[in-house]
Order: C-alpha cells, then sequence, then structure tokens
C-alpha cells in the first residue's frame, strides 16, 4: 500500500515517530513537506525543425565505427511534486559528431518509456557542431499523459564555446535560454574506451 | 538549425512561369542578410540581417524606410496579400502591425506568450494567424483593436507553416508535431488532418483552385493532399540533403517551383521546379534568398556580400 504524504504523517504521529508543535498541523506539515521536495520544471528550449516521429525503441544508438566520443545519457523523469513519472514517452535526437541530423533514417533517434522509477538511459556518441547553431546539444521531447509536452535541449558543460565557463556564458548560444540546460560531463571508462556520461534530469509540469 | 527556419518560411510565395529573367532592382544591401521578404505589390522589402535586425527598404530605390534594430528582436515578417500591411513578430510574442502606405497608426499586442516564429495575413487582410515558437497558433482580428478569434493547438510543437485558400475559406497550417490541418475560417473548427508526415513540413501553397495544397518541409519533397479531405494524392521524388522552405504553383497551375535550403552545408539554397504530373524536374537557375508573386509575375531576390537584386522571371 503506497501512502500518500498526509497519510503517512498521520501514521507517523498516531505511533510517535512524529511530534508536531502546538502551532503545527499535519496539512501544514504536509505541504511544507511537498514545497521542500518541489521540482523546478526543466526548460524549454525549442523543437528544432528536425524531429521525426516513430522513432525506434533503441537505448544503444552508438554503432561501431561511428566518429565521436561515446556518450552514455540517463536522467529520471519527474513531476514538480518530484514523483517520477513511469508512463512518459521520451523522444530523444541529436546530429552524429559531423553535425548532420539523419532525415531519411532514425540513426541517433529514439523513443524511450522509462521504467517504473521514471529512469532512462541510452548510450550514443557526442553530437558535433553544425553551422547555423553555436552548441552542441541533444533534442529532447517528453509527453505523458495528464502532462504538458516537455520541449527541451540538453547541452554539454564541456562545449568549447562555454570557454569553462557556462554559468557566464550559456547565452552565447540564443537558443540556451537556462543554465540548467548545460549539465556536467563525466569522463569515465567502461573498461573498453573513455565514455562522456552525463546525467540530465526531466521535470514535467501537471497539465 | 530552426533559428533559420521561421525565417525561411518567408520564402512562401506564388509564382507565375520560369524563363527570362528582367532585373527590377539593383540597391545595396543594408546588412550581412539571410533573407528577404517581398511586398506582394512590389514596393517594400524586408531586409531579415544575420544579426537579427531587420532593415524596410523601398523598391525599386533601395531608400532605407525603417530600421529596427537588433535590441528590438525582431523575428519575422509577413505582407498581406494587397501589400498593404507589414506586420512584424518579436521575440518576446508581441506583433507589430503598421501600414505600408502610412495611412493608419500602428498596432502593437502581445500576440502570443513567446518568440514570434510564423506570420502569415489570410487574404481580407483584416485576419492574422500568429505562430509562437512551441504554441498552439493564435488567430487575430485586425478590425480595430486586435481580437483573439480563435486557437489553434498542436499535440506539441508550434506553427512551421500556414497558408489559406483562395477565397480565404480554408486555412491550412503544419506544426512541431508533423500534423497538417485544415481549419474552416467562418468557425475556426477543424475540418480534416493528415498525420501521415514523419518529419515537419516547411511550406504550403493552395493551388489556384484551391481543391489541392502542396505541401514540403524536412523530408525535401513536394507532397500534394486534397484540400477537401487531407488525403495524399500524390508525392514527387526526394532532392536530398536540403529541406523545402518554399513551395508554389506556376502560372500555368501544373508545376510547381520549390525552394531548398541546407544550412548545414551538403547544398547551397536553389530553386527547383517540378512537373507535378510527370515528376521532372528542372533547376531555376538562382540561389533565392526570397520570392514574390508581383502583378502575375515571379519576382525573385539574390544576394551577394553587398548588394541585393530583385529580379523578375517570366
Amino acid at each position: 500500500m503506497k501512502l500518500n504524504r498526509r497519510e503517512l504523517l498521520e501514521r507517523c504521529a498516531v505511533f510517535g515517530a512524529v511530534t508536531l508543535a502546538s502551532s503545527v498541523s499535519l496539512p501544514m506539515l504536509a505541504a511544507a513537506w511537498d514545497e521542500a521536495e518541489r521540482k523546478k520544471t526543466t526548460p524549454h528550449s525549442e523543437l528544432g525543425p528536425f524531429f521525426k516521429r516513430e522513432a525506434p525503441h533503441d537505448t544503444m544508438l552508438r554503432k561501431p565505427g561511428d566518429a565521436g566520443m561515446p556518450m552514455a545519457l540517463s536522467g529520471v523523469v519527474y513531476d514538480t511534486r518530484g514523483d517520477v513519472v513511469p508512463d512518459a514517452k521520451i523522444d530523444i535526437w541529436h546530429t552524429d559528431n559531423a553535425g548532420f541530423y539523419d532525415i531519411d533514417g532514425y540513426r541517433f533517434r529514439t523513443q524511450l518509456i522509462p521504467g517504473p522509477k521514471g529512469a532512462y538511459a541510452i548510450d550514443s556518441v557526442v553530437p558535433g557542431h553544425y553551422p547555423s547553431r553555436v552548441c552542441q546539444h541533444v533534442h529532447y521531447l517528453v509527453t505523458a499523459s495528464g502532462h504538458k509536452p516537455l520541449i527541451t535541449q540538453m547541452y554539454f558543460a564541456t562545449d568549447p564555446v562555454f570557454d569553462g565557463d557556462p554559468a557566464k556564458n550559456y547565452t552565447r548560444d540564443p537558443l540556451c535560454g537556462s543554465v540548467d540546460l548545460v549539465r556536467p560531463v563525466m569522463i569515465k571508462s567502461d573498461g573498453n574506451q573513455m565514455v562522456a556520461a552525463v546525467t540530465f534530469d526531466l521535470v514535467m509540469e501537471r497539465a | 538549425m530552426r533559428s533559420l527556419v521561421p525565417m525561411a518560411l518567408l520564402f512562401s510565395c506564388a509564382l507565375s512561369a520560369p524563363g527570362a529573367s528582367k532585373p527590377i532592382a539593383t540597391m545595396q544591401l543594408p546588412c550581412p542578410a539571410y533573407f528577404q521578404t517581398l511586398s506582394p505589390d512590389g514596393t517594400q522589402l524586408v531586409v531579415t540581417c544575420r544579426d537579427m535586425s531587420m532593415v524596410v527598404l523601398s523598391v525599386p530605390e533601395g531608400k532605407t524606410l525603417r530600421t529596427i534594430p537588433v535590441e528590438s528582436k525582431a523575428y519575422s515578417a509577413a505582407y498581406s496579400s494587397d501589400g498593404k500591411w507589414l506586420a512584424i513578430g518579436y521575440q518576446g510574442g508581441s506583433v507589430e502591425v503598421t501600414s505600408t502606405k502610412g495611412t493608419a497608426s500602428a498596432q502593437r499586442w502581445q500576440g502570443g506568450p513567446r518568440r514570434i516564429d510564423l506570420l502569415s495575413f489570410l487574404p481580407d487582410g483584416k485576419t492574422l494567424v500568429v505562430g509562437p515558437s512551441d504554441e498552439a497558433a493564435r488567430v487575430w482580428s485586425l478590425s480595430e483593436t486586435p481580437k483573439l478569434v480563435a486557437t489553434l493547438p498542436f499535440e506539441f510543437g508550434g506553427a512551421s507553416a500556414a497558408a489559406a485558400s483562395p477565397d480565404g475559406k480554408l486555412l491550412v497550417i503544419a506544426g512541431g508535431d508533423t500534423a497538417v490541418r485544415f481549419y474552416d475560417t467562418a468557425t475556426w473548427q477543424k475540418t480534416h488532418e493528415n498525420r501521415n508526415f514523419l518529419l515537419e513540413s516547411f511550406a504550403l501553397q493552395f493551388t489556384p483552385d484551391g481543391k489541392q495544397v502542396l505541401v514540403g518541409g524536412a523530408d525535401a519533397r513536394i507532397t500534394v493532399l486534397d484540400a477537401a479531405t487531407a488525403k495524399q494524392v500524390k508525392q514527387l521524388p526526394t532532392d536530398g540533403g536540403s529541406y523545402i522552405v518554399g513551395v508554389s504553383m506556376m502560372g500555368d497551375q501544373h508545376r510547381a517551383a520549390t525552394v531548398y535550403l541546407d544550412d548545414a552545408g551538403k547544398k547551397p539554397p536553389h530553386a527547383v521546379v517540378w512537373d507535378l504530373a510527370s515528376g521532372k524536374s528542372s533547376a531555376l537557375g538562382v540561389a533565392p534568398t526570397c520570392c514574390e508573386s508581383v502583378a502575375g509575375k515571379l519576382w525573385m531576390c539574390s544576394a551577394d556580400d553587398k548588394t541585393l537584386t530583385v529580379s523578375q522571371h517570366d
């Protein structure tokens, strides 16, 4: 049985696990707790012209021989209350290492449905730069029943465009509207090769 | 990439027939520019500069009529089909409509919640379709104070192209969700939609009889839809390595001119004329930066670093 926050607090109060000051009610405590764990909606960053419907449900987008630094991209889909959204559909797409989208096929495109814990993970390559965009980026479209569609892009803190200071320089790409979209990159070894590991959690707003 | 595409939509135009070209005007380009928007009466054009400022020039004189500085963050522009009105969309979602003849004061209002990617007048010149980035399109009546008359939603994303039928009774609009939807402009009820496109469409054009719609976009090919059902009638071959930003019927009504763009560097901008019946194509021989039907003739712009040329193609 899954208890909501108020029910959990009531049970804790009954068993003495929580003691409330006389000026604090359970609803007040539940609301304060909710507020403390509230997550900020992932900032919008535009859809771009090369979204393609019906992408395959692949988690391994990298093929042997693909140019570019291997990338491990993962995260969790939440709503603003901090609850996971297990039934979300996540479309992810990006260019190859040379900066080209696959229009004819589905290279570096996938649609995922996170598991019960809301988690997703893909293996790919770090996308390249292309002439009309300043920064390397990965596109996301996340949809889920009862939630507003989330359209955003993830950027790499290691992108030379940021000169090592994304907080100061993220606006060098006019489409990157928030430093929250610029994610740190951890270089690690998977035993065979070096991999750029990036975590990008997604927070959806309820409709 | 996306930042270029809405500007490229300004290419949408109605063409006559290709053939010999006749220079209309050669003028100094006021700034390095991506595209221009030519008024349908051929008296003005809007230069969209690479720094995102805009300059309105008279044609053929090349006199600067107005400069919209980069700080204003103008993003999209469209003329009404009679050339009397110019609409400009801004970064913050505001829209401005001015009289090109200076006969009425400008109107400016919040046309949408985000940057305005798309503007398209209905043939009456009094109704304006406004496409904010990744938001539902808004339809505004421009009689006196702008009044919101309809909101045209998408599953996700925003408007990427819009066109009205010649009689103004139908609006077709393409969205970031890749669907192409038809609306009755009397009621703003959706009449039909086509969800068979896997990629986004950037150009829409009704045939002169209003019975079909030409659709072009990221799939780099023309798809012909039946306007009464939204079903696909035919599809022409792709021109790989680029995407369509403008598609228009020629005056003979059996050929379509198509403008291709590719800012990924695979192919330069180019224009191709397609015979809709045979699927045969021929290059138009220009790298167009604007096109417009002016008095039944095709006018196109071409630009180098310093000079802008407007020419007529008979």
